[in-house]
């Protein structure tokens, strides 16, 4: 189900997210990658980042730094070493965002790699990874457990785990009008716009299904990370839960 | 526990809003002297409130630790709730410690923190868990300098003989040493300790610092003379430090001239405050009698 619904919805994903969101996708995977605090030389992997918006934000935040620590020569040459991993288990995805990267003139980066892969069983090795972020990927794996038993692993000691998700709004005014609206506003929307109701009327119950704040920041904390917290944004529609593993 | 309850109690909890709504808990932990033999500043999260539903405590915590204080059931080792709290803790310390001695290369930054951790052998990545990332590194040393002031309190028998406004003095020079490897950088750090974020926890600093060198110096007066004490005091310590900034004389020998007059101005003051406040009272007295005489002619009239 998940992989038909994201097969078709790949070649509009952009749109639809600027439509659903009004644009503040856009500031929530800012704000993911502001707190990642990514530094040159950096290994990391992006799950289920299929159209690469988030290992984008990574690797330009990583050339700013570059260029104030040009002081340092010792750091001169890890802008080589830097590495991140797109891993999408759908080719479309990974397609698109193969595309998005040559319109933004990182097409030769050397240091983005896409992979196709499932996040419940990465390919990479055990302790390889500096950084591990999912954004908006992980409401559709069929086994949370797995994929954060996985994210642990592939960390190494020190790295951090971080998860951009839709999450539950428990302010009382604002639930019944975040509830009408995805429920009234955007299945239309995805009619509309990608000619598919169905897909998005998935995402919204998808969204409904998923583990409010607490007990999935407890999750976490179970697959073995410590300092496990969680930041809302937009009075708990989006939350970004991160964890370290020690 | 009991360390965090009673860090709670007197410094209490600050719930800060992120911009779009969001909301993490942090307490700004300061371990007292005498409950542990390290200090530090690090971000204490909760513990997750399973066995405890206390309302505002689910209603504001936004964090957990690894699973053996989270479990529902409540079964599992209670005894090692504090390893797995504290090993985070103590990878963050490690990693700081190491940080310091590349400050003097990159300043008081991330750099430093991630050259640090490179040398800690820990991902650099750990720098994100950081809250206010080159405040962490300043804080740091605020407290390794205070606990290493305490150190030497406790270990000299130097400071017996002295009257206070001499131990005082050798006080904050045996402090404001610990800065002269750094000096270079230490403007940076005064200004990172200036941010408004930064504010409060400098300031708490500070007065535990200045705090710490009254009572060696022996006054372990609580009234309210104290908090004058301290406020003076902390003056001498800033004005120092600064003067200390600019001062290219060998080993500072300035600064420490400085420090000495700026030590005798404030307890010259002291006697001067007294002399004046008995010189109001007996011109008070005097004028009085005589104001007396002035008023009951004129109301005669």
């Amino acid at each position: 189900m998940v992989g038909k619904v994201f097969s078709k919805v790949a070649s509009n994903y952009d749109l639809m997210n600027d439509l659903m969101s009004a644009g503040l996708h856009r500031l929530w995977k800012d704000r993911l990658v502001s707190k990642l605090s990514p530094f040159p030389g950096m290994k990391h992997l992006d799950v289920a980042g299929g159209t690469g918006d988030v290992a984008f934000r990574i690797l330009e935040s990583i050339s700013s730094i570059r260029r104030r620590a040009l002081q340092d020569p010792v750091n001169d040459g890890l802008q080589e070493e830097t590495q991140i991993y797109v891993c999408d288990i759908n080719p479309n995805m990974l397609n698109v965002g193969k595309k998005h990267a040559i319109e933004r003139g990182l097409g030769e980066d050397k240091s983005l790699t896409w992979v196709e892969g499932d996040a419940e069983a990465l390919s990479f090795g055990d302790n390889s990874m500096d950084g591990y972020t999912i954004a908006f990927g992980i409401r559709n794996v069929t086994h949370i457990e797995k994929v954060l038993a996985e994210a642990y692993r592939v960390l190494k000691r020190g790295g951090r785990f971080l998860c951009l998700e839709l999450s539950h709004v428990e302010i009382p005014v604002f639930k019944e009008l975040y509830d009408f609206y995805s429920f009234s506003v955007i299945p239309p929307l995805g009619e509309l716009v990608a000619g598919d109701r169905e897909s998005y009327q998935y995402l919204v119950e998808s969204i409904r299904q998923f583990p409010p704040q607490e007990k999935f920041a407890s999750m976490i904390a179970d697959a073995g990370f410590q300092k496990v917290e969680y930041e809302n944004l937009v009075g708990g529609v989006v939350a970004i839960h991160s964890g370290l593993k020690i | 526990m009991y360390r965090t309850a009673a860090n709670r109690l007197l410094y209490g909890a600050s719930l800060i809003n992120n911009s779009g709504g969001g909301h993490l808990l942090r307490f700004p932990i300061l371990r007292t002297v005498i409950s542990s033999s390290r200090f530090s500043t690090t971000v204490d999260p909760q513990t997750f409130p399973n066995q405890d539903p206390g309302p505002s405590d689910s209603s504001t915590t936004s964090s957990a630790t690894s699973s053996s204080t989270s479990s529902t059931a409540g079964d599992g080792p209670r005894h090692e709730r504090k390893n797995p709290r504290a090993e985070y803790e103590e990878e963050q310390a490690r990693v700081l410690q190491a940080s310091l001695r590349h400050v003097i290369r990159l300043g008081w930054s991330e750099e430093a923190i991630i050259a640090g951790a490179k040398e800690a052998g820990v991902s650099p990545s750990i720098v994100g868990s950081f809250p206010r990332k080159e405040a962490a590194i300043v804080e740091f040393f605020m407290d390794d300098c205070l606990q290493r002031l305490i150190d030497r309190i406790d270990s000299g028998e130097e400071l017996q003989n002295l009257i206070p406004s001499q131990c005082i003095s050798k006080l904050v020079r045996i402090r404001l040493e610990m800065q002269a490897p750094n000096i270079s950088k230490w403007p940076q750090a005064l200004s990172i300790q200036a941010h408004p974020l930064n504010v409060s926890t400098s300031f708490k600093q500070r007065a535990m610092l200045v705090d710490e060198i009254w009572h060696a110096a022996g006054d372990g007066a609580s009234d309210v003379d104290c908090y004058v004490k301290r406020t003076i005091l902390g003056g001498i310590y800033s004005t120092t430090e600064i003067y200390m900034l600019t001062d290219s004389s060998s080993e500072f020998r300035d600064t420490w001239l400085f420090l000495d007059d700026r030590v005798k101005d404030a307890f010259d003051l002291k006697k001067t405050v007294q002399e004046a406040k008995y010189l109001a009272e007996a011109v008070g007295a005097g004028m009085g009698s005589s104001l007396q005489g002035f008023v009951s002619r004129v109301l005669q009239r």
